[in-house]
């Protein structure tokens, strides 16, 4: 694997949440209850819950003695008995009807409760598209290349979020419809291309990582367009913030590059193991002067120019054998993101990785002494 | 005590008595023989024509199905060498398996097979017609159905479909090359509205105008008034589906944005417009599978049917509120206010199916259940149907839908109302009516085994995703994260279990009719019109036109015809000035 995944993270990784503190009852059916909210709608999901093996049992019981007791014996004829009857007909109408009633006001007072953010909620954007998740704090703050954990068969961004304190969601799509759900919250809220939308909660304790996974259809990575929630305490919250803020010039291109192939989502389609694992788009590892055979005849070489036109223009020259699915990146990428591009490519084969063990060894022997030099000259 | 002059079949030579031979009879050579079926104006040979389609595109909906749920034996990971593995088709392949699986269940098995193949068949037999009001109106729907179920299948397979049945709006009309192709699936769903709206019509003028004397609008079979509500959502519903692909058309065609955020349009209008035809067309898959039950409980429990007029009423009462609950599928999707309305109404969809279970239920009192298998599948449908009933509470109510929309819950809740209530009802209709379409008896213990296969790996199959799903494993997934991965197992062993049972059926039915001993006109002890004619039925149905002098259910006051007073014993009769039910 790329040498460049297994740096260490800079902070330590939370463990999954568990839901080994619910009753056993409630871990069949439930997954971790991570916020307020969670323990409030939970409790709805009990009474329905016991409602339902109520009235399963009420309909199932006799059912169940019926089956058994007026089994067929030969010579032996069914009993007459009334074939109608008004106030039992009625009761069982009228009854149940009362106890929906109640559970649709149960259920519309949690959710509306859920509706409303707190007026000091930190908001944070979610931008959504195929298929990956990004959210914007209100510094720039960035997952780095070491926030990236590998789950379904992609590598997913983990994010922090405060541990007590309200956050604010607003949402929208680059380009169709998908829906930011996170399980351990109980919240759920469609992502579109022409409106926003907000969700809110409020994390419970810190030191638990959390799922969020796409919950509409939205195409081929549809189920690995998945990210990570970090629940941190405040303190830890701000610094992981500052921390974040990314300044490209600091950065070696390469770093970079691969910095940009997680954070702009090809990582959804494309893939950069040895092993060329199938993917939407044309596997990365040796793709560096590489020969491809183009859809509608003709051959090109992966070059500066031929990697510059497919992220800006990506319909213009399809490898043979991938779909025309990839969205344009013009403004999304500047200039200088698209040489660190060029510049991590370049590493993802042997001879390219042994190269950039090379060169960044020497690009932070440099810097260090450029920094070394600065120190002294103060 | 009365019984139907009908049944007397060859004893007195009545006026206007029809000699002919059994439907089923040829009259030539085997290319006689198919132009004669290709060209039938008869309702059964219609309504065999529909069963054989509809069950072979079962059989291709559910190898869709089985390929799903290999695909989600084992999950996609990254290996220690950095290499991706458990994946058994690519995302793109398995994302066009589970399309061709919805469209196919949805559009081509289950809103015809039970309307368009056992109310063809049934439906003018039990109110004593000779066919349906307009039998070449009828023959066009067949050609209507076959057309328009060769365009979808052609498309979906050759095209690639991966948009899921729903064609949400913007992934369905924007991208990539493939997604033309939905437009020719959309076309073929639009041309499949026309044939489910003519054969609507037909059947609702066939009840109207077309019932033996003496046979009331509460003397008909539960099965004709399941199949009336039915037709009249047919009829009301289905041209929003074509105005929809209409709109789509039209947007395509102009550029006039209507659905396409890039033009100006609404995405969310599309789903309103989606649901408000396909909300009702839910109760057009279950609606004739409810009528089943209610005749398949009396005859084999051999009881009046308890509360009549409830379920009646209630197939009515369903099929009208269906019409004003769409919403409830925009849960995440529409303002908080419209999903208030929309919970508030969707509950009181609840009440009459909850009364049908009631009525079933309170039917086998004092009753004589005999184990059969068309029995062991209505019994196996009220357990089934029942699960599928509550857990619909969890998606009306709005807080708890929020966290289960879109999840494995929602998938086992459709699945057990659609495959564990149509469905179920579906099989045990048609080892039902089975010997009365064919004349021929198939072998009760293969279908005793088969059930047994059919109902444990439905369970098996579908029960375990409702505690997935409200764990929070999403649907249309081609993966998933390793933790849900011995859940997923567990539901691939029921697929194989769900798949055996169907074996079984098959072969046993296919045996029946090579090697099947010929059936009697009434196996079952059936009082409804159906059973007083021979089997196969002959070419106009009855001998003589029927008239009705008992009601269908009429269990404890009437030997059913062509049966022996030995084998069917009645009750005591009523003392004297007791009040009759």
């Amino acid at each position: 694997m790329n040498a460049l995944n297994h740096i260490a993270s800079t902070l330590a990784a939370n463990p999954m949440a568990s839901n080994a503190d619910l009753n056993l009852l409630e871990r069949l059916m439930l997954s971790a209850r991570s916020s307020d909210y969670a323990a409030t709608h939970d409790m709805v999901y009990m009474v329905i819950f016991w409602l339902s093996v109520a009235f399963f049992v009420v309909v199932m019981g006799p059912y169940a003695y019926f089956i058994v007791k007026y089994r067929r014996k030969p010579g032996v004829p069914a009993q007459r008995s009334v074939s109608h009857n008004t106030p039992l007909e009625l009761a069982w109408s009228i009854f149940p009807l009362m106890l929906l009633c109640v559970l649709f006001f149960l259920g519309f007072e949690v959710f509306i409760d859920g509706q409303v953010a707190p007026a000091d909620a930190e908001t944070i954007n979610v931008h959504a598209k195929k298929w990956n998740w990004s959210l914007g704090y209100d510094n720039g703050a960035l997952p780095k290349s070491e926030d990236y954990v590998n789950l379904v068969g992609t590598s997913v961004p983990v994010f922090a979020i405060p541990a007590g304190k309200p956050i604010r969601l607003v949402l929208e799509s680059e380009d169709v419809i998908h829906s930011f759900y996170v399980p351990n919250f109980r919240k759920k809220i469609d992502v579109f291309p022409n409106r926003y939308t907000t969700m809110w909660f409020q994390a419970g304790n810190a030191g638990e990582r959390h799922y969020v996974f796409c919950a509409e259809y939205c195409g081929d990575q549809h189920s690995q367009m998945a990210a990570m929630l970090d629940t941190l305490s405040p303190e830890d919250y701000d610094k992981w913030k500052t921390d974040h803020v990314l300044n490209p010039k600091d950065m070696f291109p390469a770093d970079y590059g691969a910095f940009l192939y997680k954070q702009q989502g090809c990582n959804a389609c494309h893939t950069v193991d040895r092993a060329k694992s199938a993917g939407t788009g044309p596997p990365w590892w040796g793709i560096w002067g590489r020969t491809e055979n183009i859809e509608g005849g003709g051959q090109i070489t992966v070059d500066e120019n031929y990697v510059r036109e497919s992220i800006y223009t990506p319909a213009a020259k399809i490898v043979q054998g991938f779909p025309n699915q990839m969205n344009s990146f013009q403004g999304l990428i500047d200039p200088e993101g698209i040489s660190a591009i060029f510049a991590y490519m370049q590493t993802l084969s042997d001879e390219g990785q042994a190269k950039y063990e090379k060169d960044k060894a020497a690009w932070e022997a440099a810097k260090k002494a450029a920094e070394e030099a600065k120190a002294a000259q103060n | 005590m009365t019984t139907i002059d009908a049944s007397s079949g060859g004893v007195g030579a009545h006026a206007g008595e029809h000699h002919g031979a059994s439907y089923l009879h040829r009259k030539g050579g085997f290319m006689v023989t198919v132009w004669d079926w290709a060209t039938t104006i008869d309702h059964k040979k219609i309504g065999v024509m529909y069963m054989f389609a509809t069950t072979f595109m079962f059989f291709l909906g559910g190898m869709f199905a089985l390929m799903v749920r290999l695909e989600l034996f084992t999950p996609t990971m990254t290996n220690d060498a950095g290499q991706i593995v458990g994946q058994l088709f690519a995302n793109d392949v398995y994302n066009r398996m589970f399309t061709l699986h919805g469209v196919i269940m949805v559009f081509l098995f289950i809103i015809p097979a039970i309307p368009a193949a056992f109310g063809n068949f049934l439906l003018p037999i039990m109110l004593g017609a000779k066919d349906v009001a307009f039998p070449r109106l009828n023959l066009m729907s067949w050609y209507i159905y076959l057309f328009g179920a060769t365009l979808a299948v052609v498309a979906l397979i050759g095209g690639g479909v991966d948009t899921g049945w729903t064609f949400y709006t913007p992934y369905s009309i924007t991208g990539t090359a493939m997604h033309q192709q939905v437009f020719l699936v959309t076309l073929a769903a639009f041309i499949l509205g026309f044939s489910s709206i003519f054969t609507g019509l037909n059947f609702v003028v066939t009840v109207h105008k077309l019932r033996a004397p003496g046979m009331g609008w509460f003397d008909m079979p539960l099965f004709v008034w399941a199949i009336y509500a039915t037709s009249l959502i047919q009829v009301l519903a289905t041209p929003v589906l074509g105005i929809t692909v209409l709109l789509l058309a039209i947007e395509q065609a102009f550029h006039i944005g209507i659905f396409d955020p890039a033009l100006g349009g609404d995405p969310v209008l599309y789903q309103h417009f989606f649901w408000f035809y396909s909300h009702p067309a839910v109760y057009i898959m279950i609606l004739p599978g409810m009528g089943i039950m209610s005749e398949l409980v009396t005859v084999h429990a051999r009881k009046r049917i308890f509360g009549y007029k409830a379920i009646a009423f209630s197939s009515l009462g369903i099929a009208a509120v269906s019409f004003i609950v769409w919403g409830h599928h925009l849960f995440t999707a529409q303002t908080a206010m419209a999903n208030a309305i929309f919970s508030a109404l969707t509950f009181f969809v609840a009440i009459p199916s909850a009364i049908k279970v009631f009525n079933w239920v309170a039917t086998l009192y004092k009753s004589s259940i005999a184990f059969t298998t068309p029995m062991l599948y209505a019994l196996g449908f009220m357990f089934t149907f029942t699960i599928g009933g509550v857990t619909g509470l969890f998606l009306a109510t709005i807080a708890t839908d929020i966290n289960l929309h879109d999840t494995y819950f929602v998938v086992a809740h459709f699945h057990y109302v659609m495959m564990g209530g149509a469905g179920i009802a579906l099989f045990g209709g048609m080892h039902h009516w089975w010997p009365k379409m064919f004349g021929k008896m198939y072998n009760e213990r293969a279908g005793i085994l088969g059930f047994f296969f059919v109902f444990v790996g439905f369970n098996t199959t579908f029960f375990i995703q409702f505690l997935m799903g409200s764990q929070g494993m999403p649907r249309r997934y081609a993966t998933y994260i390793p933790e849900f991965e011995i859940y997923h197992q567990i539901s691939t062993v029921g697929s194989w279990l769900l798949l055996i049972g169907f074996l079984i059926h098959l072969a046993n039915f296919t045996h029946s009719l090579l090697k099947g001993p010929k059936a009697p006109r009434n196996p079952w002890g059936g009082l409804t019109l159906e059973w007083t004619t021979d089997s196969p039925p002959i070419e106009h149905n009855f001998h003589h036109e029927p008239v009705i002098h008992h009601g269908p259910y009429d269990y404890d006051d009437v030997v059913p015809p062509f049966c022996d007073e030995k084998d069917f014993p009645l009750p005591a009769p009523l003392k004297p000035g007791a009040a009759k039910h």
